[in-house]
């Protein structure tokens, strides 16, 4: 109808006007926009690296190998530490040796010790390599493959290694550099806690993965391990590392390995495992379940952010509350009905939030994506919140510009004309 | 002094009062009034004396607070809100002794606003809003808006846009107030010309001059209407 276009061509005439004359109360409130905006974007940009190198750990690790611990890593190293699982009992060396002699759709089996990190001191001569990040691990010659590391020079564990109990050891590149900066490691000596081992490997570098160090690392035989490191009563809980013969057969090769490990427990029909056992795809479940409550807590602080933007709107919307009030006593004085009132400041309200919006929209991405690139990582546009911010800025600017529209619409005109 | 004309507005024992806290103020006291189709009335009396009060009354912008008013011979207690909008429209132009221009919006923005509401197309509302500017003699004015005119030049902004709808009913509170005796006497002049065709007036002033056109004065005293002949 005639009468709602009018409003339109009134109404953007009223709003761009309202702009050019409160420019410094405009630049304001889109600067409210702008930081919840760039916030969000900001933190958008984390949670996408997070994410990648949560991508990362997933490629990095195989489909046909499981796991069999005392509990369940990830949910211990996130201190949901119950008493149940502290008293299992440790695995230990014989139950890993007859579950190795048992077990038929288990191509390759590694009891693994991993200190990580780990507080031993590694030195050479007086140089010593200290490190928060630091870890220790124990096992046989698969424990490279199975986390992908390559040897740049030497050789890897072998069964005679394990037999002997030899102190053999391989290093990481990151504890290269610091103690043998010039020569080539390989054949010289390495003091784990002052014990004495011949290094036998140097594996290449690979970076971090989720912000641990994959290069700050000794390892050496399982077998001398538990001579040296595991104790007087030798209880040293292991963790046991299986590989089945492929990936179809997995699950397989998991109901065997927990009938296997239950009968070498004795443990009754209808009582729990106490053990843990788990492939690869449930440890990252898991860990997927973390990063949900990350992102549980990212959209909190979004939120807040968001109402940031929103009392910006409602600022802008609140403070000419006076002028509105006169002007609609004129309006109406004019002519103007209750519901040509109603409609005229609704969509005043909406185009002034949603170009405020877009502003600070299009600054925040700005400005988010600059951050971005200096922290070297991909742009990104989080739509979703695009989104969630327009409908925001919206309705704040339709609860609080017409608040003060419903309540003018019912004064008579002389009330409303008079007021200020 | 009139003979058989229609009623159109009937005002009986009309009061407006102002309670404000300890003093009450009687604005309007006990006011009875028939304005009669093609009158020129003339409202005279010293400041403060409820002159405005009564015009805001007849003009539908306020309620009294006791007494009745009959608009065309309707109750305006028992109307709706859109029904007063459009009488407030389409059958009375107001001229405010304060103006009540938009200060966003220019000359020309300002007189279309009545028009606004009446279901008029964009261009005709243009047109007809430069055509009232025309009369009051602000065609070259009309992209400015309020601070960039003068009081007389406002006034007239304020009698153009109560012109532009052609309503029948013309109330003006003090018109001329703000402007030099050449402006003043062209706006009268103009005045005199919507009598002559049908129109009718009722104006708010402190002048003999500009009452002695009228076919009708008025006089009022602490709310009540002490001469009306
Ligand atoms: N909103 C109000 N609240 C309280 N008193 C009011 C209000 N509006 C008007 N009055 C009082 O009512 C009386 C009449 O006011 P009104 O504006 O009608 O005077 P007026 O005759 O138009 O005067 P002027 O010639 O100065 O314009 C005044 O005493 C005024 O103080
Ligand atoms: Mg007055």
């Amino acid at each position: 109808m005639n009468r709602i276009i009018n409003y339109l061509i009134d109404v953007v005439r009223g709003v761009l006007f309202y702009f050019s004359q409160t420019k410094l109360r405009t630049a304001l409130t889109l600067l409210g926009i702008t930081v919840g905006v760039s916030s969000i974007i900001a933190i958008m940009t984390v949670l996408a690296t997070f994410e990648k190198s949560t991508d990362q750990v997933v490629a990095d690790v195989r489909t046909n190998v499981f796991y069999i611990t005392r509990e369940n890593p990830i949910e211990v190293s996130f201190g949901n530490n119950n008493k149940w699982a502290r008293n299992k009992p440790k695995i230990t060396w014989s139950e890993y040796e007859q579950l190795k002699r048992s077990l038929k759709l288990t191509k390759n089996m590694s009891a693994v010790v991993s200190e990580e990190p780990s507080d031993r001191t590694f030195s050479v001569g007086k140089k010593e390599f200290k490190s928060r990040l630091q870890s220790f691990w124990a096992a046989d010659g698969d424990m490279l493959s199975l986390y992908k590391y390559d040897i740049v020079d030497g050789r890897n564990i072998q069964n005679i290694d394990i037999q002997n109990r030899s102190r053999v050891a391989i290093i990481g590149s990151a504890i290269k550099k610091e103690l043998f900066p010039f020569v080539n490691p390989v054949g010289k000596e390495i003091k784990i806690d002052n014990i004495p081992f011949e290094i036998i490997a140097l594996t290449d570098e690979k970076g971090e993965i989720a912000g641990q160090s994959m290069d700050s690392m000794v390892g050496i035989p399982i077998s001398t391990y538990l001579k040296y490191f595991g104790g007087k009563w030798n209880r040293t809980d292991l963790q046991l590392v299986l590989e089945s013969d492929s990936v179809e057969n997995i699950d397989n090769a998991t109901d065997e390995a927990i009938g296997v490990f239950r009968a070498i427990r004795k443990i009754p029909p209808g009582q729990p495992n106490n053990f843990y056992i788990a492939t690869n795809d449930q440890l990252m479940d898991t860990f997927g379940e973390f990063t949900s409550y990350l992102k549980t807590f990212i959209g909190l602080i979004t939120g807040i952010s968001l109402l940031v933007a929103g009392i910006g709107i409602a600022n802008i919307m609140l403070v000419s509350l006076n002028e509105r009030i006169k002007e609609i006593g004129i309006r109406k004085a004019l002519g103007a009905r209750r519901s040509d009132i109603f409609m005229q400041f609704l969509i005043e309200a909406i185009l002034i939030s949603i170009l405020g919006g877009l502003v600070g929209i299009v600054l925040g991405l700005s400005f988010g994506n600059i951050v971005a690139l200096f922290l070297e990582q991909d742009p990104v546009i989080p739509f979703e919140w695009v989104f969630y911010s327009l409908q925001i800025c919206a309705s704040m600017g339709i609860i609080f510009g017409l608040y003060p529209a419903i309540r003018a619409s019912r004064l008579n005109p002389i009330d409303s004309m008079r007021y200020d | 002094m009139t003979k058989s004309k229609k009623e159109i507005i009937g005002i009986r024992s009309v009061s407006k009062i102002y309670n404000l806290g300890d003093t009450v103020v009687k604005a309007l006291d006990n006011v009875s009034l028939s304005i009669f189709e093609n009158d020129f009335i003339s409202i005279m009396g010293p400041s403060g004396s409820g002159k405005s009060t009564l015009m805001n009354i007849i003009g539908c912008l306020d309620v009294p607070t006791n007494g009745s008013y009959k608009f065309n011979n309707e109750k305006i207690s028992e109307m709706k809100d859109s029904q007063l909008a459009d009488i407030r429209n389409q059958k009375i132009g107001f001229v405010f002794q304060t103006f009540n221009l938009l200060p966003k919006l220019n000359a020309l923005q300002n007189v279309e606003v009545p028009l606004v509401y009446s279901n008029l197309k964009r261009l005709k509302r243009t047109e007809k809003a430069k055509e009232a500017l025309n009369i009051v003699g602000l065609s070259d004015r009309i992209n400015h808006k309020p601070n960039e005119l003068s009081g007389g030049q406002r006034q007239r902004v304020a009698i153009a846009r109560a012109l532009v709808n052609k309503p029948s009913i013309i109330l003006a509170d003090e018109p001329t107030g703000n402007l030099d005796s050449k402006s003043g006497t062209d706006i009268l002049n103009f005045f005199d010309d919507l009598h002559k065709a049908g129109n009718t007036l009722i104006i708010v002033t402190h002048e003999q001059s500009v009452a002695k056109r009228a076919k009708r004065r008025i006089e009022i005293f602490d709310g009540k209407i002490t001469l009306d002949e």
